[in-house]
């Protein structure tokens, strides 16, 4: 069985400081500890700058001792990282895993992914070429995922707020529910209205 | 009983023996009792027979046996290096078990070992506080509730029992447990295993440790035998690969497959491979094709109606389902998708599978299935023959030996005669892999390869027959008879006579087929001109020799040829010159 006292207090432990690490966990449905939803923000200086990057986490039920299940459910541009479906090639995720390292550990070291990419052990072998052989293009093709991709929740959040007012809900509130939710307009309409 | 069939008896056993288990085999080492006394008069005898057998270069090891040697191994480590037996487990296992390699390794570097197998120079006592937290559960427990590997990380007991249950879970891998901290490198040794985690998981590392001595060690391998449990420890680059382990499989012990003197494992591993792929290829073609009655190529059909035409020059009209012509086919047999013809033959059972086999082999396949067939029907003897040598060893020897009031020391002879079939039919096997690689333009060496290989044969035929069917008339006697000692003469002396044919071939083939060496030289020239009356009117062609576990060959042939006498044991032509067989060694 899962060590459910663990994943709390890990989930604690991370959200504490979520804005100095950049990277917070979330429950993904309900009261349910195996399935959870993590957020990375895209670190300076990198063509993922600007973008928040969200990865759908999953404990097996011998978590701590075997490793989580990580997967990017936003759509990024990186060489270790498959465009197709968010699989991540990092060793800490697989054989490289020890108990003693947490859910935070893990996403920071996603963090690190996006700021050093790998590109001789790649996931993606579409994109490690383009990284090796014409990087330029690689960090505008990277910069236009993150832009398209991973700013939806920002880009949009004026017009999703002005629906939310139509409703009759307080602009303020509306707003901040909304950037909670990370702009999902379903899930801040749910928020609102049960109080 | 006469004393010179005791010789012969005692001869036989005696050398037999050596040959299948050059030593450290249980089986045979207790024959040398008050029955073969004077095996010592004949041992002179035996040695130029025997002479070229390889000295015993392999070690049979039972799981005690392989224990013992860890201990030995890990012993000698921990005092040459002064360190703890676990550290020097640890060692042994990251350097294969090579005990030189570790000694080696480590007065060359030593920090650099400790670094890469995790061994701290000095350990590390947990911190002194009252109370320490888990590095997996992030829980807090008293100090003496934790534990630490030499790092001094510390772990609560739960923990630990999850992490090392995990690593045991996943396999081997376990042998190079780490400390959890991601950041420490220090080994987990067995002491901690012992100490922390369930009975269970403690029995599981052990097993692996053990298997590890053996799998990763270069001197060892397991017996590959379905449920053996012994390991064999081989001398390297002293010579034969071939190894028989206490369970009696005999195996390569270079490529693991079975025993396959003379054939060298390249060629065996070319075969092993050519019988997967071609039988795979025969397998495709039967099931999807049919050949075309009248051309005979396999025809696949993968679409349309029942009216084939074959493709030119042939361009026969036929019908799929009968293979009958088409041109008495039409709307009365049921038209195009239709074959009341067939229906009504299959009815009746007229589509037989063996008559569409033998079709078949009309096409390319047709050599290569010739040797396989051979190889395999030999394959099947020799399963057989180990059927019948186990039902004489647990049964039939008692009830022979009441039958004809004979102790069953007395009795050996049979045994040995069917060891012999066995070995035999192993390396007439293997030449049949042997010989579908030999060049077919080498025909000098094909056909003295040939000769050799049905000289053994025909030999082995007489001897399995003998073993097999006239052997049944004593056992079913009410009474001792008269004749069974005449049995026993001839049936040892088959044993002998079939044992140098085959030695002769498995030295020629081992040769490369190039000379058989000045010992044999003359043995193979004085057969070679009797050779046509020993295999009689099959004039050596192998191609055309059936083999079965029991051949109609019969034994002791009479010569037309006024220059030879046919021993009458073994029914070696020999020259009119001598009185005493060249091969069995009997007088006329």
């Amino acid at each position: 069985m899962l060590d459910t006292t663990r994943v709390q207090k890990e989930l604690v432990e991370c959200n504490r400081d979520t804005a100095i690490s950049g990277v917070s966990i979330d429950l993904h449905d309900g009261a349910n500890l195996t399935h959870l939803c993590g957020s990375i923000s895209g670190p300076l200086g990198t063509p993922y700058e600007g973008g928040t990057f969200i990865i759908d986490i999953q404990l097996p039920s011998d978590y701590p001792f075997e490793p989580p299940k990580m997967q990017f459910i936003t759509r990024v541009w990186h060489p270790n990282i498959s465009s197709q479906n968010g699989a991540i090639c990092l060793d800490i995720l697989k054989d490289q895993w020890s108990p003693a390292l947490t859910l935070k550990t893990a996403l920071l070291s996603l963090q690190a992914l996006l700021s050093a990419p790998a590109p001789d052990d790649p996931q993606d072998a579409v994109v490690a070429q383009q990284y090796l052989r014409d990087y330029q293009k690689f960090v505008g093709t990277a910069r236009h995922w993150t832009e398209t991709f991973a700013k939806i929740a920002t880009v949009g959040i004026d017009e999703k707020v002005s629906k939310l007012v139509e409703m009759g809900f307080p602009e303020d509130l509306a707003r901040s529910v909304l950037e909670a939710v990370k702009g999902d307009e379903n899930a801040a309409l749910e928020k609102l209205c049960s109080g | 009983m006469d004393s010179e069939d005791d010789m012969h008896d005692a001869y036989d056993a005696d050398s037999l023996d050596d040959d299948f288990y050059s030593g450290g085999t249980p089986m045979g080492s207790e024959d040398g009792d008050a029955d073969y006394d004077f095996v010592d008069n004949e041992s002179e005898d035996s040695e130029d027979i025997t002479s070229h057998r390889q000295q015993q270069n392999y070690t049979i090891l039972n799981i005690a046996d392989i224990r013992q040697h860890q201990d030995e191994d890990i012993s000698r480590v921990s005092t040459v290096l002064s360190i703890s037996r676990e550290a020097a487990c640890v060692l042994l296992r990251h350097y294969k078990w090579s005990v030189s390699k570790v000694h080696d390794e480590w007065f060359a570097d030593e920090e650099n070992v400790r670094k890469a197998v995790g061994l701290l120079e000095k350990s590390v006592e947990m911190p002194y506080n009252r109370e320490l937290t888990c590095g997996i559960c992030f829980e807090s427990y008293p100090r003496a509730e934790m534990s630490a590997a030499a790092c001094g990380h510390p772990f609560c007991g739960a923990c630990w029992i999850g992490y090392i249950g995990t690593s045991i879970t996943d396999g081997p891998g376990c042998l190079m447990l780490r400390c959890p901290d991601p950041s420490c490198g220090a080994a987990v040794g067995e002491d901690m295993i012992n100490m922390l985690t369930s009975n269970d998981d403690k029995e599981k590392y052990s097993r692996y440790l053990l298997r590890s001595y053996v799998e990763d060690n270069r001197k060892t391998k397991w017996c590959p035998a379905p449920g053996c449990e012994f390991a064999v420890e081989f001398v390297m680059g002293s010579g034969s690969y071939d190894v028989t382990c206490n369970c009696s499989y005999s195996f390569c012990w270079n490529c693991t497959e079975e025993a396959h003197r003379p054939v060298d494992c390249a060629t065996v591993a070319k075969w092993i491979l050519k019988n997967c792929a071609e039988s795979e290829n025969m397998n495709w073609i039967l099931a999807n094709s049919k050949p075309c009655p009248k051309c005979k190529r396999p025809i696949e059909k993968n679409q349309g109606c029942m009216h084939i035409t074959c493709t030119p020059p042939c361009k026969f009209e036929f019908c799929w389902l009968c293979l009958g012509a088409w041109s008495e086919h039409g709307e009365r047999t049921g038209g195009f998708y239709a074959c009341n013809r067939y229906e009504a033959a299959k009815q009746e059972g007229a589509y037989d599978e063996s008559e569409r086999r033998r079709e078949m082999a009309k096409n390319s396949l047709e050599r290569y299935t010739h040797y396989y067939e051979r190889w395999a029907t030999n394959q099947s003897s020799r399963q057989k023959a180990l059927a019948d040598l186990h039902s004489m060893q647990v049964e039939k020897l008692e009830k022979l030996s009441d039958r004809q009031s004979q102790p069953e020391s007395q009795l050996k002879f049979i045994i040995e005669a069917w060891l012999q079939i066995v070995e035999c039919r192993r390396v007439l096997k293997w030449t049949y892999a042997y010989g579908y690689y030999l060049p077919e333009h080498e025909h000098a060496k094909r056909q003295f390869f040939e000769y050799l290989q049905g000289e053994a044969e025909a030999g082995l035929e007489r001897l399995h027959q003998c073993a097999e069917k006239e052997l049944q008339v004593y056992l079913e006697a009410e009474a001792p008879m008269k004749d069974f000692n005449d049995f026993r003469t001839k049936l040892a002396g088959l044993t002998s006579v079939t044992r140098n044919y085959f030695e002769n071939l498995v030295r020629a083939l081992e040769t490369g087929l190039k000379d058989v060496g000045p010992s044999s030289n003359q043995a193979t020239c004085s057969k070679s001109s009797s050779s046509k009356n020993l295999v009689g009117g099959k004039g050596s062609k192998m191609g055309k020799v059936k083999v079965t576990g029991t051949s109609s060959r019969a034994a002791g042939r009479t010569l037309d040829d006024g220059n030879l006498w046919s021993c009458e044991h073994c029914t070696y032509a020999n020259p009119r010159s001598v009185n005493v067989c060249q091969m069995c060694e009997k007088h006329r």
